[in-house]
């Protein structure tokens, strides 16, 4: 008789002791962290190539600046995870961020004592996008595809009415907090990118948190055990609307202006990012920790092609190859539990 | 009686699309006692079930729990209201912790934030009262993914214990268990039925009813046909009622649905049957004076090995139907799928006329002239949202394009009206989409697909299963027709009926082995139930509902009369001397 | 054969009476009313009427021509957007804009105003998309990367090629032989690029409907596991797709080019979206097997009526910019698709 192994048919199992329950829970919990490592080990590479051919590279300058640059990203990377998370996708993401930097910077016009409604305002917006693109997709049952796609064309039309050029002048207090450096060598874009990372993980730990995977990781399964599906999706819109607006008063405090037009590159970028953390399209899988990280590695590897000396005129193309490379390693990964199109004869 | 019945349904109608699923159903239970659901596939069981848990909205009909009545949105207001279901397919995120997937949705919270010690306080004393069920250990941290299909749903059914349920609902939550997860899940439920908590039970399986069900309640055609107390009602007449309610006598109007039922339901000894009551006479008898063991073998298996299949050998002539047989799950269908090439061979050779085969994809199979009917229908058989045309085309669409690739519609439905013609499919338009068509129709199209291709040879993964008699009688029609063609058929099913009704020789498999290979006078179920089981003798006694029901238990098999705690009156062994008044429960559905 | 197979007619149910005799197909004018392309047909017509009530000028033989003319652009590139979506797989293109203008980038340099080097620059330039459909059917059969994230990826790696190719300044110009197909009157005073959209057109609806290719592609968007079964090398297919995607999207670039005369480098940028937006309005579901070319030809008309009848009531008053137009644009689309894209419902 053949030892039987754990896949075998159920009757086939029953002679033979389980493998050690050890031994199970550990390939599991490897299974799941696979892309989690990948992307880990893709940041110390990234990271060691750029101490390598960056001068300078940890000093307090530099990486204050390093930072500033990986927190808009990172932020709406953080946003898109959201949505993502709960098996939607957000095309419009780009646009509520410029949506929302352009109510901000038109609200506080260069002065400090607007900046606290100015924000507030900035956030709301945000979140009343998300809200809109929520109610399309949960309760209109849209193709979020299409259906952010349109939302995106209306939010970019609201922000060009809001700041017709780039431009407005961006609170001076903003500006400055955005640049300091608290306790000698830390920037305070680094301190941002913790405390949205500490968020998340709140969030994790709430119900809301949880049934984001739920609902991803199957709709119907997470609608009979009595998942509020709808009110979930509708969540995870909301969230990623008003996480985008934080991206955008980054951007606006980074670049001290409002930029109506930046829209479609940022949502693109993000979805890159979160794809390299290792979170599955389909949602379900994944996780924000691992979408930062991979804005980090994206806006790095920005850096890097720029300091290897790559030629002006080929950077573009020589990233945008780095680029598929890593989303094609990040796929392999993730695509673990995508089978071939036939599992013909399986248990009947 | 005065008081209103614990829990009651009236009127619920539901029509999904031209369907109707339900159809005026009645239907009403205590508190306190496990309540079965019964009837042929189609009958509107789950559907009526669904009603009751919220997931399906009916389109008329009132629910009372308590004489109160439900009106649910969907199964969080069910869930509140105490009812608690466990679906045929399963409703666990695979990517959690079986920990998690068992508060799902009523996750204890401390702070605002879930509580991870509560949730696991509520949830681990049922994983550790299903604790044997899954081979003594308490798999909580474990990935749903990672679990095997018995393991999920006994996780399934944790699942719904941990809200504590008034209702509990059992939609063929046995099927895919093995015994000792069985054992388990029955004491458990004769627990709650002590608590006070109202089981229903929807199961195929006879031996079951028998020995847990207080009541049980028939369904046909969408409505509520009978209610019965389980105890006083005779086995027979149970399972005529769980069988569609056929009458058992000949149907002279529809020939081989007839002939089918009668072998199904012949009181003749077991082995005495004659070939009068099969399908199709057996290859022996076909072959014109002639020994058919004479004739080329078509199909020729050696030591072929792949996953879940371990060194088959095996040979199928032309003209002949070779059944697989043994419990489910034993590598029946890998087997196929790897004749088929659409799963890995890892040993072995095939030959098809005497030449080596090899296909390494289906398509090089079915230019091989090999056809495969896979068991799943809907995910493996039909394109469902595509017209019924396509359907029919799909295998054979490049064979009739000009220049290989252009088509003529008037060719295509020439040729698609010709196959449904013979094998007698009803359906409103080609244009349609497959969807629109009944189960029985459905399949009569996946099998009918391959007819262009004119396969040699045609593997059949449990064809029969989910269709109605009638469609079960015309299906193997079908088959006898493809084997008097001269094809060599090799046939899955989860029925060991229709292997003796349809094959010439049954192969037994077991752990992805032939264990046995069964022919002529032997080919009886009585022989098949035992053999699966590695039982030398017959024990399919009257009212014994371990060999019955077929439970895979390898290593209990050799003493099934001992019983093993399930309630069932222990079999008598002497009852294989006398004649067998039922072989087996009519499992119209399938095991799966 | 009909397009129209609303999702909702297809409840998974696994359990449903046998009952001899086909149920009764719905009433003829309810199916009308669900079926996209008429939706989709009389609403353009509509906004069409709309846009000749307010602007006479419209209803003008030679603003129709000219409407179709703009309308044939993404006709042409939603070609192959099409037949991706409908191969299923989360199939979609959003490097169509790129690769469109990469095909014009090559063309114009190679024919640089002359006939000479036409059919060479044709040649080269669909060449040139050619590779980038492999690399999308590579990426996404070949290492699982799904769709979305592998053309995405494409965009940036395709833009930073045209920044390589051109050095930022694309040259050359459009042949003669170009702009007299696209501009030029050549029949029956119907610009050549009609009659070439009609031609290609009766063609794609050809390959679906009539060829065991498109039978094939309608199966494996149907149900992969199915074709699969049935002999389809569905690999093979969804390859075609993808590289048949790229192609159509050259000759719309080219296409463009002829229109344009000159190139730059967001020439096709605005038909990444809108190519998927009108094979959805026309009823190309994403989820694969459902759809056809006729529904994305009519949506692509639609989408153009939409846009021009925004432009023309911008005429005079036209402080707000653009604004206005987008926001309106996305609501429309938002109206249209919740006429019939809807998603199945969670409760049955």
């Amino acid at each position: 008789m053949t030892t039987p192994s754990r896949t075998e048919a159920p009757g086939a199992a029953a002679g033979a002791p389980p493998p050690p329950l050890l031994l199970r829970a550990g390939r599991s919990a490897l299974s799941a962290r696979m892309p989690t490592l990948a992307v880990a080990a893709l940041l110390v590479v990234t990271v060691a190539a750029s101490a390598v051919l960056q001068p300078n590279f940890f000093s307090a300058y530099s990486m204050t600046a390093s930072f500033a640059t990986f927190l808009p990203l990172a932020t709406i990377a953080a946003a898109q995870t959201i949505i993502v998370l709960a098996g939607g996708i957000d095309l419009s993401l780009g646009t509520i961020v410029t949506l929302a930097a352009a109510v901000s910077v038109v609200l506080m016009d260069g002065d400090d004592a607007r900046l606290p409604l100015a924000l507030a305002a900035g956030l709301a917006t945000g979140a009343a996008c998300g809200l809109v693109n929520g109610l399309v997709v949960a309760g209109l049952r849209l193709q979020p595809i299409v259906a952010t796609f349109a939302t995106s064309s209306v939010f970019g039309g609201a922000a060009l009415l809001v700041l017709p050029q780039p431009g407005g002048e961006a609170s001076p207090a903003l500006t400055e907090t955005f640049r300091m450096v608290v306790a000698l060598y830390v920037p305070v874009p680094a301190v941002l990118l913790v405390l949205l990372w500490a968020a998340w993980r709140l969030l994790r730990r709430h119900r809301f948190g949880q049934y984001l995977y739920a609902v991803g990781g199957g709709a119907d399964a997470a609608y009979t055990s009595a998942v509020p599906v709808s009110a979930v999706r509708v969540f995870s819109y909301t969230a990623g609307g008003l996480v985008a607006a934080l991206a955008g008063v980054a951007l606006l405090a980074d670049s001290g202006a409002g930029d109506p037009t930046l829209g479609t590159e940022l949502t693109l970028g993000s979805i890159a990012a979160l794809v390299i953390g290792g979170t599955r399209l389909r949602g379900g899988v994944g996780g924000v920790g691992g979408a930062l990280v991979g804005a980090v590695v994206l806006s790095l590897i920005q850096g890097l092609v720029f300091f290897a000396g790559v030629p002006t005129d080929a950077r573009e193309f020589v990233y945008g190859c780095i680029i598929i490379a890593a989303i094609a390693l990040a796929g392999l990964l993730t695509a673990r539990g995508a089978r071939r199109p036939a599992h013909a004869g399986g248990p009947r | 009686m005065d008081t209103p019945p614990f829990l009651r349904m009236s009127g619920v109608r539901k029509r999904y699309g031209g369907v109707t699923a339900l159809a005026g159903a009645d239907f009403e239970a205590e508190a306190g006692t496990v309540h079965a659901v019964l009837g042929p596939n189609g009958s509107g069981k789950s559907t009526l079930l669904k009603v009751l848990t919220g997931v399906v909205a009916p389109d008329a009909g009132e629910v009372l729990l308590e004489g109160r009545r439900l009106r649910p949105r969907g199964p969080r207001d069910t869930l509140a209201a105490g009812v608690s279901a466990v679906y045929q397919e399963l409703s666990l995120i695979e990517e959690f912790s079986v920990l998690d997937n068992l508060v799902l949705g009523v996750e204890p919270t401390r702070f605002g934030l879930r509580d991870t010690r509560a949730a696991r306080a509520r949830a681990l004393p049922w994983l550790e009262r299903f604790a044997p069920a899954f081979g003594g250990r308490v798999p909580a941290d474990e990935r749903a993914a990672d679990l095997d299909p018995g393991e999920r749903q006994i996780v399934e059914i944790c699942k719904a214990l941990v809200r504590e349920p008034r209702v509990l609902v059992l939609d063929e939550a046995t099927a895919s268990l093995r015994r000792a997860q069985v054992d388990v899940l029955f004491e458990v439920v004769g627990e709650l039925r002590e608590r006070g908590v109202l089981i229903l039970f929807i199961t195929h399986r006879l031996a079951e009813i028998l020995a847990l069900c207080d009541r049980a309640t028939v369904m046909r055609n969408g409505a509520d046909v009978a209610t019965v107390t389980v105890g006083e009602t005779p086995e027979r007449e149970l399972v005529e009622l769980m069988s569609g309610g056929t009458p058992r006598t000949p149907e002279t109007d529809t020939g081989t649905t007839g002939t089918a039922a009668a072998g199904a339901g012949s009181a003749a000894p077991a082995g005495a049957r004659t070939d009068a009551s099969r399908v199709r006479p057996r290859a022996a008898a076909a072959a014109p004076g002639g020994e058919p063991a004479a004739a080329e073998p078509l199909l020729e298996v050696r030591d072929l090995s792949g996953d879940r299949v371990d060194g088959v050998s095996f040979q199928v002539r032309p003209g002949e139907v070779l059944g697989l047989g043994g419990l489910q799950g034993q590598g029946q269908s890998e087997l196929m799928a790897i004749l088929f090439g659409a799963r890995r061979r890892s040993g072995g050779t095939v030959l098809l006329n005497g030449r080596p085969v090899h296909p390494r994809s289906p398509k090089q199979a079915v230019r091989a002239g090999f056809a495969y009917v896979p068991g799943n229908r809907g995910a493996q058989g039909l394109a469902l949202g595509r017209p019924i045309l396509e359907n029919f085309a799909l295998p054979s669409v490049g064979r009739r394009a000009g220049l290989g690739v252009a088509l003529s519609r008037r060719r295509e439905i020439a040729a698609a009206r010709a196959v449904a013609e013979r094998i007698g499919t009803r359906y409103g338009s080609l244009d349609d989409p497959v969807s629109t068509l009944s189960g029985g129709n459905q399949q009569k199209i996946v099998v009918g697909k391959w007819f262009p291709t004119e396969p040699v040879v045609v593997l059949m993964d449990d064809p029969a299963k989910g269709i109605d008699l009638r469609a079960k009688a015309e299906m193997f029609a079908v088959v006898a027709e493809l084997a008097a063609a001269g094809a060599a058929v090799v046939l899955g099913a989860s029925d060991d009926r229709e292997l003796v009704e349809v094959c010439d020789r049954v192969l037994v498999l077991f752990e992805g082995r032939v264990v046995d290979e069964v022919s002529g006078d032997r080919l009886t179920e009585d022989t098949l139930i035992a053999s699966s089981m590695h039982i030398a003798g017959r024990d399919t006694g009257t009212g014994h509902p371990e060999a019955t029901s077929a439970l895979p238990e390898p290593d209990r098999a050799p003493a099934p009369a001992a019983g093993t705690g399930t309630g069932g009156p222990a079999g008598a062994p002497g009852a294989a001397d006398g004649p067998a008044p039922e072989p087996a429960p009519s499992d119209p559905g399938g095991r799966a | 054969m009909t397009v129209s197979t609303a999702p909702e007619q297809a409840p998974d149910q696994p359990e449903r009476p046998d009952r001899p005799g086909a149920p009764a197909r719905p009433p003829l004018a309810r199916r009308l009313l669900r079926d996209p392309v008429v939706v989709s047909g009389a609403l353009a017509v509509l906004l069409w009427v709309v846009a000749a009530l307010y602007s006479p000028e419209f209803a003008s033989w030679g603003q129709v021509v000219t409407l179709l003319t703009v309308a044939s652009f993404l006709g042409v590139i939603a070609i192959g957007q099409t037949l991706v979506i409908i191969a299923g797989g989360e199939g979609i293109d959003l490097s169509v804009g790129a690769t469109a203008t990469l095909s014009a980038i090559v063309a114009s340099r190679f024919m640089d105003g002359s006939n000479e080097g036409f059919v060479v620059a044709v040649l080269l330039a669909l060449g040139a998309c050619c590779v980038v459909g492999v690399v999308n059917a590579v990426g996404v059969l070949v290492f699982r990367v799904p769709p979305l994230v592998m053309t995405l990826g494409m965009i940036a790696v395709v833009t930073g090629f045209i920044r390589l190719y051109t050095g930022g300044r694309p040259e050359g110009s459009a042949a003669p032989l170009l702009r007299t197909l696209v501009t030029g009157d050549t029949v029956a005073g119907i610009p050549g690029v009609l009659w070439l959209w009609l031609g290609l057109a009766v063609l794609v609806v050809w390959l679906l409907r009539r060829t065991s290719f498109g039978w094939r592609l309608y199966a494996v968007g149907g149900n992969p596991t199915t074709a699969y079964l049935s002999g389809v090398n569905t690999t093979a297919v969804r390859f075609s797709a993808y590289v048949l995607s790229s192609l159509f999207a050259g000759v719309g670039g080219m296409l463009l080019l002829g229109y344009a005369q000159n190139v730059y480098t967001s020439l096709g940028t605005d038909y990444m979206l809108n190519s998927v937006a009108a094979a959805v309005i026309g009823g190309t579901a994403l989820v694969g097997g459902v759809g056809g070319y006729l529904g994305t030809v009519i949506g692509a008309i639609l989408l153009t009526v939409l846009d021009s009848l925004l432009r023309i009531m911008q005429i005079g008053g036209g402080e707000w910019g653009d604004a206005p137009r987008q926001i309106i644009y996305g609501v429309v689309l938002i109206i249209v698709l919740t006429a019939y894209g809807r998603q199945k419902r969670l409760r049955q």
